[in-house]
Parts: C-alpha cells; structure tokens; sequence
C-alpha cells in the first residue's frame, strides 16, 4: 500500500492529468465494450459471454485489413462492421435459439464459441503475438498540460469514443428505431404484436453491439498486442463494469466505466497490487447493496 | 426450470445401473486403457503448452528438439532404434502437467521426458520426476532455484535452460558498466507479476548494483501477466522520473509497453534495458522500434557470429515457417542433443539412472556455446557456457549491435558467491 | 418407500465399490488415475449440482471451496503442523464449512444472474488475495509436496492403498449427498427451485434453507480439492480459479442436470475428452467448442437427461397407446 504517493499524486497537478488522462482512456474503451453487453442483456435478456471474441475479432481484422492499405481509418471500418455481420450470424444461427432458457445454456453457446473462435484464430493468424503499427498521423510527442502528458492518440480515442456514446444515446433515445428497442426491452410480445418484425430488431440490437465490441476491438488495435485469447480479460471487465452501471443501463455503463477508469489509474499508484481485487470487491459491494447496479431496474 | 417428476426417485435398479453402464462404457472408450506398446521406437514425451496465450512455448519447444530428433533418425536412429516425440498439452497448469506427465510414462510408454514446460509447472514434473525415475530435462524453465537448491535435486533430473543467476550477472555487469559510462544511476523497473518477473528482477538490480553500488531502484511496476493495458505502468515509470529502465516483460507485453510508452515519449530521456527485447518475434512485430535499447540476444543467429550458429538459424527457419526462431528453440534443441548423446553412449538403454550417469558432467559440441560447447553440469545437473550476450537493438536484421557476450569465469565465481549467500551451498 | 429407496441405493453403492477397488487388477494406471481425477472432479460438480440442479441457484463461483476452502488450507495445514491426516481433512472440512456460511450469507440474498456475479466476484477476489499472500500461498507456483503420515495403519504415499482412500470417500460422499437429496430438506430445495414464492406460503425459510445448501456444497466441494492434492501432492492456482468452476458447470450440462449421477457421468465426459482429443490433435478448444454447440442446440440438455427423457417420452407414448387400446 502506497498511500502517500497517491495522496502526493494528488497535489501536483502533473499527476493529476496524467493519471486522469489515463484514467478516462482506460474508461472510454471499456464503455465501448460495455455498452455493447448492456444493450444485449436489456433488450434480448442474454448474457453475452462471448462479448470478448467480438472484440478480439475486431482487432484482428482491423490488423488485417490495415496491412495492405495503411489506412487507420478503413481498418476500423472494417473490424467494426466485419464483427457486426459477425454478430448478426452468431444471433440468427446460435443465439436465437436459447432466448427464454436459462442462463446456463447461453454460458454454453457462448463458450463453444468461444472457444471454436480462439482456435480459428490461432489457426489463421498464428500462435505468435501480432502487432498493429501506429498510424503515422499519430506519431507525434504527447500534450503537454498542466505539466502533465497527454498522448494525442488517447486523445483521439477518448474523442471518439464519445462520439459513438452519444450518437448511441442520440439512437436510442430520440429515434424510432430506438423506441422500439426499449419497448422490446420492456414487452416483446407486444411489440411483436404491433406488427414490427422482432427477428429483425432482434439481430440489429445484437449486431449493434457486436459493432461497438468490434469498434473497441479496431481502435485499440495500435496499442494492444493482438492474441489468440485476448478477450478473456475484456470479458472479465466488461461484466464488471455492466453489473455496477446496471444490467440494461448504457448511461449507467458509461459512469461505471469510468469510475472503474479513475479506480484503476489511482489505483495503481497507492495500491498497485490490489487493483483486480478492488474491481471485484467494487462489484461485490455493489451486488450486495443495490443488485440493480448504480443505474438499473430492479432486477425481475 | 423442468418439471418436478425429474425429482422422483424411480427404480434405481434400471437407473444405476444404466449410469453406471454409461460411466464404464465412456471410461473404457479411451485408448489409454488399452495402449499399445510399441517396441520399435524409444518414446520421448514433451509436456508444454500448446494452447492460450503461451502456445508459442509448446510450438517452439517441440519445433527446437524435433530439429535434432529428425537428424538422429535420418542417420538411422540409436542402434536401429528411431526416437518418437510425443508432445500433449497442459494448458500452462501445474497440476494438468503432473497428470500429463504421468499419462506420458504410464499410458504412452515413454521413457524419457523433455520438459519444455512453464517454470510453475517445472517445479510440480521435478517432484514428480522423482517418483518415477525417468531421465527428465528442463528445457524451458529458466528459475535459477530449480537447480540450485539442493533440496530439489532429483539425480535423474537436468537443465538444458539458461539459468536466471547467469543473465542476471552477465547482464547486471552489461548494465553496470553502461551507466557509468554515461552516469545515470536511477532505475525504475517493470515486469510482470510472477516468479520470473520477480526473481528476475530482483537478480539483475541485485547484480547491477554489486557491479555499480551508486545504482538504485526509485519505484517497481508489477503488471498482470498478459494485461493489455499498460498505461499505468508507463505514467508510474514516468512520475518516478528515472535515468534507466529495467524490463523483464517479454512478448506481447513487452511490444504494448514500447508501443503505449511511447506515446508518452517514455523512451527519449531514459536508458532501457530490456532482456527479452532480442527475440525475434519480439522485434519483427515491433513496428517503432525506440533507438538505443539494450537488450539480451536470448536466441539470435549472430551471437556467436559462427557458421553453425547460422546453420542451425537457416534450417529452423526453412522447416518452421509458423512462427519465429526464438530463445526456447535452441534450449529445446539442446536439451534433444544431450538427450541424443546420451542414448548413444547407453547404446540405447533408456533407463533413467544409467542416462543420467552418463549425462553428468557431459560436454557437447553446440553453436550456442560461448566458445562452441555446452557443458552439462555435474554438481547441479544444470548447462554451462552457452552465450550471455547483450547488445543494442535495431530495426532490421540482424536486429543487434554492438554485441558484448559475458565471460564465463566471473559468471561462475560469482553464482558460487550467491548460492553460499543463499544458503544453496 | 423411503427406506426402500435406501437400501437399493446402498446395495448400488456397495457394488460400485466394489467394482471401482477392482479395477487395478486390470493393471493400467491410467485407468487408476482416470478414476482418482474423476472422483476428485466429480465430488466438485456433484456439489455444484446440489446448488444448480436442485435449487436452481447457479454458482461461478464454486471452484472457489474446491481450491481455497480446499486443496490450499489443507495442504498448508499437512506441511505447517504435526498432524495426521483425518484431523488436517476434518480441520480443512471445517473451515470450508465457516467460509461458505460466511459467503453464502452475503450470496443468497440475490437471485438469478445477480447470484451468480455475487459468487464470481468473491471467487475472483479471494483469487486475487490468494495470488498476493505469496509467502504462504506460493502465488503462482502454488504449493507442493504434502506430508502423508500413515493414519491407523493406513499409508496414503503408497499407491494402490490411495487410490482405495480416494474411491471409498469418493463413494461414501455420494451416498451422503444421495441421502440429503433424497430427504425432506432435498424436496424442500426442489420446490424453491420450481417455485420459491409457494415454498415461502407453505412456511419454508426459503433465505436458511439456500443458505444450508450453499454450505453443504462447499464442504463437498472442499472435499474434492482435499483429494486432488493429495493426488497432485499440491495445491495450484488453478484449483481456486474461474476457469475450474466453468469446467464444473461443464460437468453438470453435459451429464445432466436433473439425474443424481448426472454430474459424474459429466466429469467422466470432460476427462475423456480432455484424454482423447488432445491425443489426436492440437485444436481441442475448437473440437470442445463444437461438441458443446452440439450437445446444446441438438440435445438442449445434458447427456443423461435426454436419454431419461427420451426414455420417458416413449414411456408416456406406449402408456397412451395402450390406454387407447384398453378404450377401444
């Protein structure tokens, strides 16, 4: 425990936006994560263990496709809508057929997957480690601010992230498409009733989030080193961070996260060892006092 | 959930004993109850890991000793006998290595086991090693103490490793001198959290600082093994405002680390020292490679700069196009050589007492040997005089320069010192 | 009825003893450790059912008895203090005992999926603090060697007299659990299952009776660990991680959830494979992966819950069909 190196942390102002900085980066590609696994457990009721695979396919199809091209920006694209068709064929062909059944047997969909996609991958890609260059447009010395640093790549990251939060809040709040979702969140049969194809809304929503996983995924991809496995501690923190925020909640995944951010950069000054501990504790303490999470609904 | 009928005890007569039909019948479907013996071939088993993260160990390790395998049985085997390498996999858990290990003697007939296991595992095969008497070498497992504590000495047990103490004093002596050179002190360090990580680190800054007593170390990081993100550990490095860096963090960590660091521009006022940087998996995937690191050689085709030491890096290059040559190839190899010259010797009698006689103090010719051979040890059953090198990293082949390899004599002398300190003897 | 049922399960049991203490006449060890590893397993899934199959509280974090309620006290209780072996294990049994009250207290206040991340989260948390307490727990390395000193004659270093040891536990521990489940208490569990609100109405303290239950299956759980190191001679990191109460819920689905021996068969499936396939090839996630998408969108349930199903179904069918004929 180093306690007073984070209470010294906190009175230079150097500290504070480094440590800040890396606390909201650390935040926003969890959100993105999250918010996907959220949306999945809101609207279709399904536990997507496999929220780690999408995220890990994101990564390497952006490698793949940045290879040849060098464009960062076809790269996203393309690891964000690869894993979102993804999704939407793991939705119609896997996961449609355990809706309504027991936690028990989407754990087990989840898995096989899982699993069968861990070893294509080290099939196609290699067992070896691979790594994405950083853009050249990124290749520049970090901000400095308050006599802090800040990485004008995380900068970026953080940036866009946002964007896509607030374009998902946008979508689900102020569109139409968005209104049938919370309605099928809350009354599927009844909005099925309503003559809307739920088949259809139902892939979209999954494949929605399979996008943000894939998004996460791609964007990350220059920092990350990119192995066959690589989503198990993803998934790990991605549960985390839903179940404090609230399962079905995006605005309680986007405060959950970022707490969890700020948890983990101070954490790692004053106590550095006890960190994964922290965030498992967090989440226990939270289960314990308000099941719901900081921003969901009662659970059923 | 399903209905309550399930619940109702019915005749247990048909259900027991359906269930236990069903138990046997799936118990004896596996062909390791009726194994076949095979005469014809002396059966070597290779314990490692093979899927996960780690799987580059299990493919590397089998790849490193089949080079040598093949060679024997292409000049006809060891008294018309061909040597089998059977590899399984236990998944990077100690306990699946024991039970691995015991399938591999038991069921599968064989008779001598490379253990190109993780270090956690080796520690579990040696106990058990010491229970069923087959001739076992360590390829892999670099944790000094495994030898060096006689405690765990098992007579029919070796190393064909590099050994922590040994990169520890080569490269403490590499560091020491560096630094005085351009007098920086400060170090910072950084590697994952485990027992390599920690007896690693804590060897080097040992050893620096006996080589260079004004060396000391402001604050340690201690990632995750396989975290993903590092941020943390570069803006910890960073507020402790360091002169130097040591890292024992290797592979896919050690690349995130450059790569996260030097967004913050972590490398530009730092000297970095980073032992597992020299790999060839490492190097050809770091993309921005910061100038001026310095790291170990572990494998590397120029270090010794002889024409076997090139041989060996064609040829394992040409047979395994699936992933780079690396430090566990030419251990592994070793380990198969030893392995090899031993059964000669023994005409091919595999029985674990009579290898291990011959193997003691055995000395071979290798082109990874500082001066073209490996020497096995006798009174720690542990290789000697392989190369220690350093040097600086750069971009393109051969990806090292200015390449210092330690002197075997100090080396000696002074894991002599450190195991009397130790209480090893 | 009930002491009818008894006795046909003891006479099973006694039987299958019988059978499993014959097997190393056959001569393979590799049918001995086979066994050892299944009675070990077993015992853990077996327990891990008492929770899922019969009160429908799915646990994550069940591993966490087996490892560090289990293997790891016991193993630092044999190498620390000049013990034998009953008292170590009953010691181990006790504080398995104390520690599921304690987490089970906490746990099962919640339900459904909230249950399940509450037990995730103290798993990975004493996990965490297993992994940092590395002076006693060997962190990653974990623990190895165990003292055995002979206990009433009986000398557990020794083979053959182990592997007697670890199948009469292995037998005893399921005729105990088959007693409990077939008790008024294990009725009670099935009716919280079905129907928890019912059980409140007719008077069962729904909150003490899970409560009991999460214990009782932490001390199984324990003692299933206590066997896998004394067979492994340690204890190790993974015993006590997520990955392990995983391979349990495996266990569970693929032999079935709802038939007593269900688990077991599940535990036997698991080692074969584990046995078979990375015999034959490297890719044993991919095959693994497979058969569990097989078994789950083809079957929809566990092994010997098909068969028992199927089994019934046709039951039901000739039943109707010569009732049909009986009218007409």
């Amino acid at each position: 425990m180093k306690l007073e190196a984070l209470l010294a942390c906190f009175g230079q102002m150097s500290c504070v936006v480094t440590q800040s900085t890396s606390a909201l980066i650390i935040g926003m590609l969890l959100f993105l994560v999250a918010s996907g696994v959220t949306l999945i457990f809101g609207v279709l009721n399904v536990v997507n263990f496999a929220h780690g695979t999408l995220y890990m396919l994101g990564a390497y199809i952006a490698y793949t496709v940045y290879q040849p091209t060098e464009s960062y920006f076809l790269a996203v694209l393309a690891g964000a809508i690869g894993v979102g068709i993804f999704g939407i064929l793991f939705e119609r062909f896997l996961i449609s057929k355990v809706y309504g059944q027991d936690v028990l047997m989407q754990l087990l969909v989840c898995y096989g997957v899982v699993l069968v996609m861990d070893d294509l991958v080290k099939i196609i890609w290699g067992v070896d480690f691979r790594k994405m260059s950083m853009p050249v447009a990124f290749r520049l010395p970090p901000i400095r601010l308050g006599g802090g640093l800040v990485p004008p790549f995380y900068l970026f990251l953080i940036i866009v992230s946002m964007v896509i939060g607030l374009v998902l809040w946008f979508v689900i709040t102020k569109t139409r498409y968005g209104k049938m979702i919370r309605a099928a969140a809350v009354n599927p049969s009844m909005v099925s009733a309503l003559g809307i194809r739920t088949p259809v809304l139902f892939a979209s929503v999954f494949g929605l989030g399979a996008v943000l996983a894939g998004a996460a995924g791609a964007l990350a991809a220059p920092v990350r080193a990119l192995t066959p496995g690589m989503g198990f501690s993803i998934v790990i923190e991605s549960f985390i961070v839903t179940v404090i925020g609230g399962m079905g909640s995006i605005g309680g995944a986007f405060a959950a996260a970022i707490l969890l951010g700020f948890a983990r950069s101070f954490g790692s000054v004053g106590f550095p060892l006890f960190v994964d501990g922290l965030m498992f504790l967090i989440m226990g303490l939270v289960l314990i006092f308000k099941p719901a999470g900081l921003f969901g609904r009662a659970p059923r | 959930m399903q209905s309550i009928n399930k619940g109702l005890p019915r005749a247990i007569g048909r259900r027991g004993i359906m269930t236990g039909a069903a138990v046997a019948a799936s118990g004896l479907a596996m062909p390791n109850i009726v194994a076949a013996q095979n005469k014809g071939a002396i059966k070597v088993g290779m314990p490692s890991v093979f899927s996960g993260v780690f799987a580059l160990l299990g493919q590397s390790s089998a790849a490193g000793a089949r080079m040598e395998i093949d060679k024997i049985n292409a000049a006809g085997g060891i008294n018309g006998l061909k040597l089998e390498l059977i590899t399984r996999d236990s998944k990077g858990k100690p306990d699946e290595a024991t039970k691995v290990v015991r399938d591999l003697v038991n069921s599968e007939g064989c008779e001598i086991i490379l253990d190109a296991e993780t270090s956690a595992s080796a520690f579990a095969v040696q106990e058990l090693v010491r229970e069923l008497g087959v001739l076992c070498i360590h390829t892999n497992s670099e944790t000094t103490s495994l030898t060096a504590n006689p405690k765990l000495f098992a007579p029919t047990c070796f190393r064909s490793a590099r050994q922590g103490i040994h990169d520890a004093i080569g490269g403490g002596r590499y560091a020491a001198d560096i630094v005085t050179k351009k007098n920086l002190f400060k170090f910072v360090t950084a590697a994952p959290d485990y027992a390599y990580g920690r007896e690693n680190t804590a060897s080097f800054m040992e050893y620096a600082k006996i080589f260079q007593p004004k060396i000391e170390v402001l604050d340690q990081a201690w990632p995750k093994l396989f975290q993903p993100d590092f941020t943390e550990v570069v803006t910890k490095i960073i507020n402790a405002k360091p002169q130097a860096l040591y890292t024992a963090l290797f592979a896919g960590d050690l690349v995130a680390l450059i790569d996260q660091g030097l967004l913050y521009g972590m490398f530009d006022k730092m000297e970095t020292f980073s032992v597992n940087l020299g790999d060839y998996g490492v190097l050809t995937e770091v993309k921005q490679l910061p100038s001026g690191l310095h790291s170990g050689t572990r494998y590397n085709r120029i270090v010794p700069e002889t024409a076997e030491n090139q041989a060996f890096y064609t040829e394992y290059t040409a047979k395994n196009k699936d992933h780079k040559i690396c430090n566990w190839s030419w251990e592994n190899a070793t380990g198969a050589t030893f392995m090899i010259e031993a059964l000669k010797k023994t005409e091919g009698n595999t029985d674990g007492k009579k290898l291990a006689e011959v193997i003691k103090g055995m000395t071979i010719k290798s082109p990874f040997g500082t001066k073209g051979t490996l020497t096995m040890r006798a009174s720690d059953h542990t290789v000697i005089d392989y190369v220690v090198g350093y040097g600086v990293t750069i971009p393109k082949d051969p990806f090292i320069k200015d390449v210092y390899m330690a002197d075997w004599g100090p080396i000696i002398e002074h894991e002599a010192d450190w195991k009397k300190r130790n209480g090893f003897g | 009825m009930q002491k009818n049922t008894l006795a046909r399960d003891l006479a099973f049991a006694a039987i299958g003893l019988v059978a499993l203490l014959c097997v190393p006449l056959l001569g393979s060890k590799a049918a001995t450790n086979f066994i050892i590893y299944v009675s070990a397993n077993g015992l853990l899934a077996m327990s891990l059912n008492l929770l899922v199959g019969y009160t429908g509280l799915v646990s994550f974090g069940h591993a966490m008895f087996f490892g560090a309620a289990g293997a790891y006290p016991f193993v630092l209780l044999m190498q620390n203090l000049p013990i034998g072996l009953p008292t170590g294990i009953i010691l181990t049994l006790v504080f398995a005992a104390v520690l599921a009250l304690a987490i089970g207290a906490i746990c099962v206040r919640l339900t459904e999926i909230y249950f399940s991340f509450l037990t995730l989260a103290f798993q990975m948390l004493i996990y965490s603090l297993m992994m940092n307490l590395v002076e006693y727990t060997g962190g990653d390395n974990g623990l190895s060697g165990i003292p055995r000193p002979p206990f009433l004659g009986i000398n557990l270093a020794d083979g053959p007299t182990f592997y007697a040891f670890a199948c009469t536990i292995f037998v005893v521990a399921l005729v105990i659990l088959r007693i409990i489940v077939m008790s008024p208490f294990g009725y009670t569990l099935r009716l919280i299952r079905d129907n928890a609100q019912r059980a409140t109405f007719l008077g069962v303290n729904v909150m003490r009776t899970k409560l009991i239950c999460f214990v009782l299956a932490g001390v199984f759980a324990s003692l299933g660990g206590i066997i896998m190191a004394l067979f492994a001679a340690g204890a190790f990191p993974s015993f006590s991680f997520w990955t392990n109460s995983g391979d349990a819920i495996f266990m569970i689905m693929l032999g079935g959830l709802h038939v007593f021996l269900g688990p077991v068969l599940g535990a036997v499936i698991l080692q074969v494979l584990n046995d078979v396939v990375t015999h034959y090839t490297k890719h044993y996630g991919l095959f693994l992966g497979l058969l569990i998408l097989t078994i789950v969108l083809g079957f929809r349930k566990g092994l010997l819950d098909f068969i028992y199903d199927r089994r019934e179904a046709r039951e039901q069918s000739a039943l109707s069909a010569a009732r049909k004929k009986a009218q007409d």
